[in-house]
C-alpha cells in the first residue's frame, strides 16, 4: 500500500526517543488550525490488527503536547508545559492504512495551568475524544 | 473456572519477537506478546506471587523517553493500557474486551535504565463492563495512577 504524501509544509515532530520510534507523526496546520497526521502501519496494531489503544493514547498526548508547549512558548520563549492529567474516550477503532488527523484547542489558559480538549479522527469517523491538563513552567521558575 | 482454565484467543500464535534483548529485572519472566505495538516497545515482564496476585515490570531505554530524557507520557499509558486489559480479561474468564475510557494522572517521572512496576485491580464488575484501575511505580515512588472502563465484547 503506498500512502499519499503528507500536505506540503508539514514536517515530522517529536523525532526522538519514543515520539520518533512510536510514529511518525507529521505537524502542520490548515485553515482549521493545527493539524497533526499519522498513517497507520502494522507496527501501530495490537492482537485483532486495530490500532492499539495505547498507541492511540500516545498520538493523542503527542498532539496535546505540541499544542501546549507551541502556546505556551508563544507567551514565554522559555517556557516549558508537562501533561498532569489526560482523559481519553476511545470512540472508534482504527485501521491499517487509515490517516489519522489529530487537533487540539486550549480551552482556558491560566498563568500555570492549561485546560486542553483533544479529538482524533479518520475522515468523518471519530476514533478519540480527550480532554488533558497541563503545568505551565515559566522561563523565571 | 481458575485461571489457569482460561486460555487466550492468541494462545499457539507464534508470540512476536522486540527489537531489543532487556535483561529481565530480578524475579520477573519477559511475557509473550502478541500485539505488534506492544512488541515494538517491549520486552514486558510479569511475575505471579505465590498469593496469585501480579505485578508487571518494564525497563525505560532510549526508545521510550522524550527529547528532554523522562519516560514519555504515551509510554506510561501503553503500559497502563496493556495491563488493564490483561486485567479485564482475566476479570471474565477470557472474554474480549475493548478499552472504553482511560483516565491518567502523571505523579512522577522515570528515566532510561529505570524499572517501571505495574499493578492492577478490577474495582468492579458488571456483565459487560469492566472497571479495572492501574498504579505504575518507579523504586516505590508513584509515577501514574489510571481508572479504565472496559467493554466486554458481544454482552450487553
Amino acid at each position: 500500500m503506498t500512502a499519499e504524501p503528507f500536505p506540503a509544509g508539514f514536517a515530522q515532530v517529536q523525532t526522538q526517543g519514543f515520539g520518533g520510534f512510536a510514529g511518525p507523526v507529521m505537524g502542520g496546520a490548515d485553515a482549521k488550525g493545527p493539524l497533526f497526521l499519522m498513517d497507520i502501519a502494522t507496527q501501530h496494531l495490537n492482537g485483532a490488527d486495530r490500532l492499539h489503544g495505547g498507541m492511540m493514547m500516545s498520538l493523542m498526548s503527542i498532539v496535546m503536547g505540541e499544542v501546549a508547549s507551541a502556546t505556551a512558548a508563544g507567551k514565554d520563549a522559555g517556557a516549558k508545559t508537562r501533561a498532569l492529567s489526560l482523559n481519553c474516550d476511545f470512540v472508534s477503532a482504527g485501521e491499517t492504512g487509515e490517516r489519522i488527523e489529530g487537533r487540539a484547542v486550549i480551552t482556558r489558559a491560566t498563568r500555570s495551568v492549561m485546560f486542553i480538549s483533544g479529538t482524533l479522527s479518520v475522515g468523518a469517523r471519530v476514533l478519540m475524544t480527550a480532554t488533558g491538563v497541563f503545568a505551565i513552567k515559566g522561563s523565571a521558575e | 473456572m481458575t485461571e489457569s482454565d482460561i486460555i487466550h484467543p492468541l494462545h499457539g500464535r507464534t508470540p512476536l519477537p522486540c527489537p531489543r534483548d532487556v535483561t529481565a529485572p530480578e524475579g520477573f519472566e519477559a511475557q509473550e506478546l502478541h500485539d505488534p505495538f506492544e512488541a515494538l516497545m517491549g520486552p514486558l515482564f510479569e511475575r505471579v506471587n505465590a498469593d496469585g496476585s501480579r505485578v508487571a515490570a518494564f525497563v525505560v531505554d532510549d526508545r521510550h523517553v522524550n527529547a528532554d530524557g523522562g519516560l514519555h507520557d504515551g509510554m506510561m499509558m501503553t503500559l497502563a493500557d496493556a495491563f488493564l486489559g490483561g486485567a479485564a480479561w482475566r476479570g471474565t474468564g477470557g472474554k474480549p474486551c475493548v478499552t472504553m475510557s482511560l483516565q491518567a494522572s502523571f505523579l512522577g517521572e522515570a528515566k532510561a535504565g529505570d524499572v517501571v512496576e505495574i499493578r492492577t485491580k478490577v474495582e468492579k464488575q458488571t456483565r459487560s463492563v469492566m472497571f479495572v484501575s492501574a498504579a505504575l511505580t518507579v523504586a516505590g515512588e508513584p509515577l501514574m495512577s489510571a481508572t479504565s472502563l472496559w467493554k466486554v465484547l458481544g454482552e450487553r
